[in-house]
């Protein structure tokens, strides 16, 4: 009998701790991070209607997708190859490396490597070196700010005031510009600030209130090297630059590293000690609490508040898709999807509510969240992750 | 298709009967006027006037006024460029310019010239019981009882008011200010003003969405359409235009809003002019098209027909043919006038959408209506009414014929067929001096035309096809010289056929932004671009050559024999054309502060205005500055002519007059045959060896600035 009291006992406390560690373990499951997957992907190449390769750049607008390639500006519209315009339909040079949608008018303006273009009800109208104010006709970024066109170029920026049609430039000769050649713009009306990507230059801020131009550069000045945690941009060369006006945070691309800057503090990331999937950034986008990196070596999607990485990469033997969640302990899930980027050579993004499209060397790719397959890929994840210690975020290590 | 000849059989009594009525009491080709113009031309014939080459020019019996050189006296011919030369020099010494001189020379004062009203729009309340009219030249809007046909109120409005609009409910009406930049607000009750609602630079046509929450105002100069939230009054957003938008009009659905621009699209020099329709989506407030009406300039009014008939639009436009020789007056075709019936597209132009465009005239073969600018449907849409603001006629468009028309001739045909009013055009009847702007009543039985040269209003009875009236809106009773002069200006009856007028070429006395191959008979030679007459006096000589020593000898016998093809002016004529064209005011700068505070931008680009040495120190000479040839004491011209190294292969000479700078950004195409198509290109393009002033040194930002500084003069 007190053997039979006994193994109840031993019984009633070995369920106990299973049911503790059940409870445990769901508690555990519910404060898991889970960021948002891309299920499937379509892509656009020019087997199905681009006239390039080569997507430079890619903007959203509603439902209507505009894509800018090395020979021509693209209308994707009801998933399909709409229209193409070239040169000869007005634009003002066949490589498009900028669109910037005025959400105010519909119209677009476009930076292309022969001036800019501005489209309107179907005609382009052309803004050059030699017939305006434009500062070079190499033109990288491009935004719009209620009346003003922000335009980077290679020898710095412009500015067009669609009001009065006057052209103010900022070079080396009137600004800290440690070299004037400029690739992209982010606006940041609700903070009063412009931001500029400088190659070689730094992150470039304009005050909108002071006018002033403030320089933020890489404080170790080591071209190769992070010597210094967070203490400033992670490196000169900047490629491009987002602003996050929900977190009032400016995310800076290097071909080193990433930096975040949120008016106090540095952010930095780098591939080595973060689950970015490269260093080499051409550019960031950033929402809510996503920064997404497009690099050399595929989309790299960081959620700022978890520190949770998913990355995105066409698999070359398979020609699946690769996702590869890094969790905030680093330990790291991989799983496939039956369809897949159109190259790992991320050069530009944007979001189209939960779907985002990607511009990449071999093509555009409609990336697109479907829940329950995000789901059941979640479910697989669960099996295959690796326990480990979340992280609270911006803990990384080395940079 | 090979253009008919002039056939005076083919037109019936009746209509023989009306051209009498509309060239005046006496056939202009029996017209005894030529006592006075003979007197007019041995006048300018005893005239010997210096070229500031010295070279003494005589004008031949054959060549009118056109000088040629005096041969067979080189000796003097030597020391007259002696002469000429040193004072020149001088000229440079003595004109060594101070910064701080006064921009403007002084504009002949108006102070005793009566405030005429010079009704400019017309619009109808929606029962038709009032009929509102903008006043251009009292700076007033005036409400007239459509049934005493008596003015009941009248309100000043601001300065030069121009457009008109009704709330949906009639309840208010917006007055566009077009030198003040504003709308006025006037409730139509009590007829006062409300508020003021600020506006891009030079606010015309405006109009107000269905739900009344949203105005649409094209602003001309500012060359964009400000969308203006009346619940807050401010101007949201602008749509960009191209180029010099006047008229807007709501589509009868609401849902697009449609921009008509007066001057035509940047072409290249030796390109036919396309002018654009701008389409607003109305409910998105995003472009929906860019329509190109090819070949034509001056879009003036625009008219919806009635859904059942399509919802087509007409556009009065005039069509020229500038690249061919002026010189062809005299076998008609050079300046045609008609509408545009415009199809638009259902859906956006970034889907896909393109919207039709056919090209009819209005022109007889041996006569000409020019300046169509007004256009109403009848409510039925049976007929549409068009005006000729220098024919003085309206011509009423049987639409059941213009669609027969348009079904028959291919549209590429039509542009160029001058048969079509015969088919097309069920009448016309006289107006007063320029009818502007036309309304059709509720009912359909009367049209109001305003005439903007006699303060009058002309009531069309259209079920009796006539004249019911005319209302005197209550202008001076007095025509002066300048009120005259004007009338002359937009008048086409002294040209050939009467295919056009002063005020042809130079819309809103300005310019039609065109080259023309003036007065060579050489296809394609000597083209030159047109020149604005805004602030015209003091600034000669005049045409691109220098020739025309003075407006009398440019507007007299020359526009009779090359241009006009006809007698042209009298003596007294040509007094009253030269008091208005010498009257013809600046508009206010848009670029200068109203103190007159130059920006930091400004500030830059006159220094390099004034400047005496290049970036690298070394002097720019002085026939090198830009203040030499461009002084400011006088209208930033030195008046004389100089080889600035613009000449193409196409030109006999290099030498070219120096053109006034005041307000030199509305005056685009630049340079003497209007080849630089912003200011920036004539040195980014056409200055490449440093002959036109030094500014191959210059940064960017110093070319921008200097630009910046232009546009304040």
């Amino acid at each position: 009998m007190k053997r039979i009291l006994t193994a109840n006992w031993l019984l009633a406390l070995a369920g106990a701790a299973l049911t503790a560690m059940a409870l445990a373990g769901t508690a555990r499951a519910a404060s898991t991070p889970r960021p948002h997957l891309i299920t499937r992907w379509e892509n656009f190449t020019t087997a199905n209607g681009m006239p390039d390769a080569k997507v430079f750049c890619v903007t959203v607008d509603g439902e209507r997708v505009w894509a800018g390639t090395e020979d021509g500006l693209v209308l994707i519209e009801h998933g399909k190859v709409a229209r193409v315009f070239k040169t000869e339909d007005g634009l003002a040079h066949r490589v498009v490396m900028g669109i910037a949608l005025d959400q105010a008018t519909g119209d677009l303006w476009i930076a292309t490597f022969g001036g800019v273009s501005h489209f309107s009800g179907g005609r382009f109208e052309n803004f050059t070196n030699l017939t305006s104010g434009l500062l070079n006709d190499i033109c990288y970024g491009i935004a719009v700010q209620d009346k003003f066109v922000w335009v980077t170029t290679t020898a710095g920026v412009s500015r067009y005031n669609t009001y009065t049609g006057e052209w103010t430039n900022w070079s080396e000769k009137n600004a800290p510009f440690h070299e004037p050649w400029t690739y992209g713009v982010a606006i940041a009306d609700n903070i009063g600030k412009i931001y500029f990507a400088m190659w070689g230059g730094g992150l470039i801020e304009y005050d909108q209130v002071q006018k002033y131009m403030k320089a933020y550069t890489d404080p170790d000045e080591e071209m190769e090297l992070v010597l210094f945690k967070n203490q400033g941009l992670v490196h000169i060369i900047v490629s491009n630059v987002a602003y996050n006006p929900d977190t009032k945070m400016v995310w800076a691309s290097t071909y080193f590293g990433l930096s975040g800057y949120d008016g106090r503090n540095w952010h930095n990331y780098l591939n080595k000690d973060s689950g970015l999937a490269s260093d080499f950034i051409n550019a960031p986008k950033t929402r809510r609490n996503e920064v997404w990196n497009c690099t050399d070596k595929g989309l790299s999607y960081l959620d700022y508040k978890t520190n949770t990485w998913v990355n995105y990469r066409p698999d070359k033997n398979t020609g699946h898709g690769e996702i590869e969640i890094v969790w905030p302990d680093k330990t790291k899930t991989k799983l496939e999807t039956p369809t897949a980027l159109a190259h790992n050579y991320i050069l530009n993004m944007d979001f189209q509510g939960e779907d985002i499209w990607v511009a990449t060397a071999q093509g555009l790719s409609h990336g697109i969240r479907e829940i329950q397959k995000e789901n059941q890929l979640y479910a697989s994840a669960r099996n295959r992750r690796s326990p480990g210690k979340d992280a609270p975020a911006h803990s990384q290590e080395g940079r | 298709m090979t253009p008919r000849k002039p056939s005076s059989g083919s037109h019936g009594h009746g209509k023989d009967k009306l051209l009498r009525v509309l060239r005046g009491s006496k056939d202009l080709t029996q017209r005894t006027r030529r006592t006075s113009v003979t007197s007019v031309l041995n006048l300018f014939r005893r005239q010997r006037t210096q070229r500031n080459d010295g070279q003494e020019r005589v004008p031949s019996h054959e060549e009118g006024t056109v000088p040629r050189v005096a041969s067979g006296r080189s000796s003097r011919c030597a020391w007259l460029v002696l002469a000429a030369f040193v004072a020149a020099a001088m000229l440079w010494a003595a004109r060594i310019p101070s910064p701080e001189a006064a921009p403007l020379g002084p504009q002949m004062s108006a102070a005793a010239e009566p405030e005429y009203l010079t009704p400019v729009e017309v619009k109808l309340s929606p029962d038709g019981a009032k009929l509102y009219i903008v006043c251009e030249g009292s700076d007033s809007l005036l409400a007239l009882d459509t049934r005493t046909r008596q003015v009941v109120a009248q309100v000043k409005v601001g300065d030069k008011p121009r457009g008109i609009a009704l709330s949906p409910d009639a309840r208010t009406i917006y007055v566009s200010n077009s030198w003040s930049d504003t709308v006025s607000e006037v409730d139509a009750a009590t007829f006062k003003v409300r508020r003021t609602l600020k506006t891009g630079w030079c606010p015309v046509g405006l109009i107000t969405d269905p739900p009344g929450k949203t105005l649409y105002v094209a602003n001309s100069i500012g060359d964009d359409v400000s969308v203006i939230d009346l619940a807050t009054g401010e101007d949201t957003k602008r749509f960009r235009t191209r180029h010099y938008p006047e008229q807007v009009t709501l589509s009868r659905d609401g849902r697009r809003v449609y921009v008509s621009n007066v001057l035509p699209l940047p072409t290249a020099y030796d390109q036919p002019p396309a002018s654009e329709l701008l389409v607003i989506n109305a409910q998105k407030q995003t472009v929906a098209e860019r329509v190109l009406v090819p070949g034509v300039i001056e879009l003036r009014h625009i008219a919806e027909a009635p859904a059942r008939l399509g919802s087509y639009l007409l556009v009065p436009f005039v069509r020229p043919k500038n690249l061919g020789p002026l010189i062809q007056v005299g076998q008609g075709w050079v300046l045609t006038h008609g509408i545009a019936v415009v199809r638009p597209s259902a859906v956006s132009a970034t889907e896909g959408g393109k919207s039709r465009v056919t090209e009819v005239l209005l022109d007889d073969i041996d006569y000409y209506f020019a300046g169509n600018e007004g256009v109403a449907f009848t409510p039925d849409g049976r007929q549409a009414l068009v005006t000729a603001a220098q024919a003085n006629v309206v011509s009423v468009v049987d639409t059941v014929r213009l669609a027969r028309r348009l079904r028959e001739v291919p549209s590429e045909e039509l542009a160029d067929r001058l048969d079509s009013a015969e088919t097309i055009v069920a009448y016309r009847l006289p107006t007063g001096h320029s009818p502007s702007s036309v309304e059709v009543a509720p009912d359909g039985r009367v049209a109001y035309i305003a005439n903007r040269l006699d303060d009058s209003l002309t009531v069309i009875d259209l079920a009796r096809r006539r004249v019911a009236g005319t209302v005197d809106l209550g202008g001076p009773k007095e025509i002066t010289l300048l009120r005259r002069g004007e009338q002359l200006f937009n008048s086409a009856k002294y040209c050939f056929q009467g295919q056009f007028a002063c005020a042809t070429c130079h819309p809103n006395s300005h310019l039609d932004g065109l080259a023309w191959n003036l007065e060579t008979p050489q296809l394609g030679r000597d083209r030159v671009a047109n020149r604005t007459l805004r602030g015209v006096r003091e600034t000669g000589p005049y045409k691109w050559s220098g020739k025309n020593p003075d407006l009398a000898t440019q507007c007299g016998p020359r526009i009779a024999k090359f241009l006009f093809r006809s007698e042209g002016f009298n003596t007294q004529e040509l007094e009253a054309l030269l008091t208005y064209l010498n009257n013809i005011p600046l508009a206010p700068n848009r670029h200068l502060a109203a103190d007159g505070q130059l920006t930091e931008a400004q500030e830059r680009g006159k220094a390099v205005y004034y400047r005496t040495h290049k970036n690298d120190g070394t002097v720019i000479p002085i026939q090198n500055r830009c203040d030499t040839c461009h002084p400011a004491d006088s209208h930033y011209t030195n008046k004389l002519s100089a080889d600035v190294g613009t000449a193409t292969k196409f030109d006999t000479s290099g030498l070219f007059d120096t053109p006034q700078l005041d307000r030199v950004y509305e005056d685009a195409p630049y340079l003497h045959d209007g080849e630089a198509l912003t200011l920036e290109e004539i040195w980014t393009v056409f200055n490449n060896k440093d002959t036109h002033g030094i500014t191959s040194d210059m940064s960017k930002e110093q070319l921008n600035d200097l630009i910046e500084f232009l546009k304040t003069l």
